[in-house]
């Protein structure tokens, strides 16, 4: 048997370290106080930083956040436009069915935003149901150079994701936020403070930390459609 | 085959009708549970409430089948038994069956 072949047996009973992080990784909501050393936040950013990125543009700025005045301050303010919204959209309220038609337009227009999902969430988030960075010590904010090329919002993403599976190799927890956004797309209190301007725009977040029992572990998922053209046919295959 | 109708593409479905919008469910195994909690704590859509000390389902569903309560339970007690199901605007496509990683 040749090297190739030799490698390729093996694979077929066991997973290996990386794809082990990858299916165990599971977003954690619920952190301990305690920091997390700084040299482990640095190993985070190198691997984001090392992310593949169009035309190796490296389009992103990321903040780190290990002060708890401006994770939580972040947090208020989008506690603040979540009830916002809450009041004007919220139809599943007793009493507030008239609010339909309003939601239905404005769902129409953000289609993405105002999904079933974060529908719900935001009106978690209103109540204080939801947490945001869920006392996690650290936080990572990611923002996308506009000028990027291509599409820096995936750029950013997949710098993200580099970042998520260090930190679960590592034993942390982390949990991606983007509703913070709201804090930065409709105030200007936490740009001003940050010092956030052109080209820079808000992207997402991480929330890093101890997480608090044992999260992380393997699930169940629904499989996908996949279509696979070989040998001049197509199957689909799960 | 287009994946969906003109109708479809234009309906935005009503969040609290079961029949347009249908959310996970998870299960409990009472004999398992030691009722520590930790679902609920970290169950994003505090869809998870404690009733007579054992974790159940609240009426208001709004379960994204995330499974990290499954994943947090350390006596293996909750298991994911449906996934979301979005109509509308939203449709669910090309969604199979729950299973775990295949080799």
């Amino acid at each position: 048997m040749g090297k190739q072949e030799q490698l390729a047996e093996k694979l077929k009973n066991e997973w290996t370290p990386t794809e082990e992080v990858i299916l165990k990784r599971r977003s954690v909501r619920l952190y301990k106080k305690e920091q997390i050393p700084e040299f482990m936040v640095k190993r985070i950013i190198e691997a984001g930083r090392f992310a593949p990125s169009a035309g190796n543009g490296q389009p992103w700025k990321f903040v780190v956040l290990r002060e708890p005045e401006i994770i939580n301050g972040i947090t208020e303010t989008t506690i603040k436009i979540c009830k916002v919204f809450k009041s004007l959209i919220d139809y599943r309220i007793p009493g507030k069915r008239w609010r339909l038609p309003i939601a239905k337009f404005n769902i129409k227009f953000k289609p993405a935003e105002l999904h079933p999902v974060p529908f719900g969430a935001c009106t978690l988030i209103a109540d204080r149901k939801l947490g945001l960075y869920h006392g996690a010590s650290t936080a990572i904010l990611i923002f996308k150079d506009v000028r990027g090329i291509s599409n820096p919002d995936l750029d950013c993403g997949i710098a993200g994701q580099n970042m998520v599976l260090a930190a679960h190799s590592m034993g942390l927890g982390t949990c991606w936020v983007s509703f913070s956004k709201l804090a930065f797309q409709y105030t200007g209190k936490w740009k001003k403070r940050l010092g956030i301007q052109y080209p820079y725009k808000f992207v997402t977040s991480l929330a890093v930390g101890w997480p608090v029992g044992e999260p992380d572990g393997i699930i169940a998922r629904p499989t996908h459609e996949v279509d696979w053209y070989e040998n001049g046919t197509k199957k689909v295959v799960h | 085959m287009a994946n969906l109708t003109f109708s479809e593409k234009r309906r935005i479905p009503i969040y609290d009708d079961p029949a347009q919008v249908e959310f996970g469910i998870v299960e409990f195994d009472y004999e398992k549970c030691k009722k520590c909690g930790m679902c609920i704590k970290i169950c994003p859509a505090s869809t998870i409430e404690m009733v007579d000390e054992k974790p159940r389902m609240t009426q208001k569903l709004e379960c994204m089948a995330c499974s990290d309560c499954v994943a947090v339970c350390p006596e293996d007690a909750i298991t994911t038994t449906r996934n979301y199901r979005y109509t509308g605007y939203y449709k669910t496509i090309g969604f199979g069956n729950l299973q775990k990683p295949r080799l």
